[in-house]
């Protein structure tokens, strides 16, 4: 009896598979890259970039790629119109890329996150960029090749090694958009001639709001830097003097040690010292080519060199309201009776911020 | 009963199959609602707690080592009161049994099949519950210890969330929340520690050697569970932000969701299709310990098993709606704290007034 009764509970259960839960792969169109822009009437536009896959049957199948577009006031409902215009289930689940317009992502880029964080089918993995003018220019490129998405992330890949571009994620956004004491950069891509995408550095945020002033990809390396962020490696290339007969090098960054120290004096004003060390290696110095490089001076030139810019990035980063380097969060931790009394969004403003960087040589290639 | 008896080491995994389950999912959030960064010390007090309990429940069960919890009430306060209150300990267990059921059913639906009917899963769960929950002990035990293997899968998937980006700034400062606000996340965690209160049905059947030295297993596992809890209150918390934890349902899986290699993806998913066994494995020692409060004979318990069964089922069709589950809960917390706390204490310090133990009575 009892034997019985347990081959029946095993059948059951087989026969119950995809009554309920079940979904085709032929009857759903992946999306691989969404964008979305505000249009001139204050209306949210969106486009998806979406494979198509059609059986032909014989275990063959067809792929296409297309771009469809859909408006409303709002973003709800705009998943419900795009759905009704492809053929097949709308599938974000493998959305890789999500493409935030500027002029939208000055107005708050929160709702477009909740959308992928809320729904539980959704990728916490998508990159999540802002596109200079139109998001949808950027997701456009290159139509008849597919899918682009593809092609936009092997780009953010390969600029998040190079730590030219944070790597951000759905799922960092979502934590930094909630989090008080930390501000967030975003990779900041536009398109360029001949129908291309490129890197051109990295957005600053306040909050979810963009703040409509960038850091170009020649400077962001060393915003990585200062935020204690080395991915592969980070290779940079400047000229010390003047622009004419200055010196030229070009080098990469093996390790960074960076130490971030809050102050607060007994007139609650903050200085925030970043002392940054960095341990580089000569790629490439093309100048007196007879002897040794000079380390010590070079190590010198690079130092104030480097200090000189650190200072120009955290004068951009105050004017932009944007707290890239958690200084609020350090005070809310060590200074909890300070953080209670002030509104960080405007005190922020009055924070010195003191960089100081220091080169250091460790490899010089295969010559001295 | 000489054939039907569990070792040490079989306790152990019991009791830490009965109380890891469905809440610890969700615990983060729990904690996190008052105590906020202090989360994690909240579940050390609770596993305090939990162990002045177990002190508690060893003396008792000293003076009466073959009794079971509803047998020892009527042997402490008499047939009529003892009655009344295995009343109160049976509606406990099924309630909370029940409750668990819920919140099971409500995860997979939620995560895993949102489109199959929750009275569908329900019969499933049950089904396999039921089956286990009519054996031996000993059997039940046996799976318990295997099924613990996949306790240590939960540990080693969160390794690889070590690798998303952390904030050891958002437990700081340390005690900033205030005591009042710490002990109010101890009370929240009390349904993912609750299943220790089994030991006083499990330990009537303990192999007699190993009686003696069963609050070093019991402490053991306490220790266990506690330390296992605060990891990963703690990882949930350097993790994400206060702000994000109080929208989250589901803090932990959460944090595997956001784990993505080209190989693998969705790491929740796949844990989450393993982690039903150990959720499961709650639901099987309400359902026992409801079932031997009924205090039957030994041929009738299948049946009441059975009946159990049945009966969570039925609980299980209440609307799957957060203010309903809620407020469910809330009562269900009550009760525990009467039926898991106040009871066995009562009874302690009745059976010391009146110097009632089994050992006087026999003679």
């Amino acid at each position: 009896m009892r034997k019985i009764s347990l081959i029946i509970l095993l059948v059951l259960p087989t026969v119950l598979t995809g009554c309920w839960d079940q979904r085709l792969l032929v009857n759903r169109t992946l999306v691989n890259g969404v964008s979305f822009d505000v249009t001139e009437d204050g209306k949210i536009a969106a486009a998806v970039r979406a494979l198509n896959i059609q059986s032909k049957g014989g275990g063959l199948f067809e792929i296409q790629d297309e771009l469809v577009e859909a408006k409303r006031p709002t973003i709800v409902g705009l998943g419900l119109d795009l759905d009704s215009k492809i053929p097949g289930e709308l599938d974000a689940s493998k959305a890789h890329v999500v493409i935030i317009g500027e002029d939208l992502a000055k107005k708050g880029i929160h709702p477009f996150v909740e959308f992928f964080y809320r729904n539980r089918e959704s990728y916490m993995s998508s990159k999540i960029v802002i596109g200079k003018r139109k998001g949808k220019e950027i997701l456009s490129v290159e139509k008849e090749k597919s899918p682009i998405a593809f092609a936009i992330l092997q780009l953010l890949e390969g600029a998040e090694s190079d730590t030219v571009i944070p790597k951000k994620s759905t799922f960092t956004v979502w934590n930094n958009i909630l989090d008080p004491g930390k501000d967030m950069v975003l990779p900041y891509l536009e398109r360029v001639k001949q129908d291309k995408v490129q890197v051109a550095g990295v957005a600053l945020f306040n909050g979810d709001t963009y703040t409509g002033i960038t850091i170009a990809k020649e400077k962001s390396g060393l915003l990585m830097s200062l935020m204690n962020q080395l991915n592969k490696n980070n290779r940079m290339a400047l000229i010390l003097g003047s622009k004419r007969n200055g010196r030229s090098i070009s080098f990469s960054t093996r390790d960074i040690r960076r130490n971030l120290e809050v102050q607060v004096d007994q007139d609650e004003n903050i200085t925030c010292k970043i002392n940054l060390k960095m341990d580089i290696e000569v790629i490439s110095y093309p100048q007196d080519f007879k002897s040794e490089i000079n380390i010590k001076k070079l190590n010198q030139d690079l130092s104030d060199e480097f200090t000189k810019k650190a200072k120009e990035i955290t004068n951009t980063l105050v004017n932009a309201n944007c707290d890239a380097f958690g200084i609020g969060r350090q005070i809310s931790s060590f200074h909890p009776e300070l953080w209670k009394k002030i509104n960080w969004d405007q005190e922020y403003k009055n924070v010195q911020i003191e960089p100081v960087v220091k080169v250091n040589i460790i490899k010089t290639g295969n010559v001295f | 009963m000489t054939k039907n008896q569990i070792t040490k080491f079989q306790l152990f995994f019991l009791l830490i199959q009965s109380q890891i389950g469905v809440a610890l999912l969700s615990l983060p959030h729990a904690v996190q609602v008052s105590a906020k960064g202090d989360g994690w010390i909240s579940t050390i007090i609770a596993g305090l707690a939990v162990q002045v309990m177990l002190v508690v429940y060893w003396q008792l069960l000293k003076r009466f080592p073959a009794l079971m919890y509803t047998e020892i009430t009527k042997k402490v306060v008499g047939n009529f009161l003892g009655k009344l209150l295995n009343v109160f300990i049976y509606m406990n267990f099924i309630l909370v049994g029940g409750l668990a059921t819920i919140l099971f059913i409500k995860l997979i639906n939620l995560w895993l099949l949102p489109l199959t009917p929750g009275w569908m899963i329900s019969a499933l769960i049950l089904t396999a519950c039921i089956y286990l929950a009519i054996s031996d002990l000993k059997i039940i035990a046996r799976f318990f210890v295997l099924a613990t293997s996949l306790i240590l899968l939960l540990w080693f998937t969160s390794v690889l969330s070590w690798f998303t980006p952390k904030e050891f700034q958002y437990v700081l400062p340390i005690g900033s929340s205030g005591l009042k606000n710490i002990l109010l996340g101890s009370n929240n965690s009390l349904l993912a520690m609750l299943g220790f209160e089994a030991l006083l049905f499990f330990f009537p059947f303990m192999i007699e050697n190993d009686k003696n030295g069963v609050i070093k297993t019991v402490s053991l596992a306490n220790l266990t569970i506690t330390l296992f809890y605060t990891y990963f209150i703690f990882i949930t918390l350097i993790s994400f932000s206060t702000d994000q934890l109080a929208q989250m349902r589901e803090p932990l899986l959460n944090l595997l969701r956001g784990i993505s290699y080209n190989m693998i993806d969705r790491v929740d998913l796949i844990f989450l299709s393993v982690w039903m066994v150990p959720m499961a494995t709650s639901i099987i020692t309400y359902l026992f310990a409801a079932s031997k409060s009924l205090n039957l004979e030994k041929k009738n318990y299948p049946k009441a098993v059975l009946l159990n069964g049945c009966i969570l089922f039925l609980i299980t069709l209440i609307p799957n709606e957060d203010a309903i589950i809620t407020l469910f809960n809330q009562y269900v917390s009550y009760l525990s704290y009467v039926v898991v706390f106040l009871i066995p204490t009562l009874l302690l310090i009745l059976s010391f007034l009146m110097k009632k133990h089994e050992m006087s009575e026999s003679r």
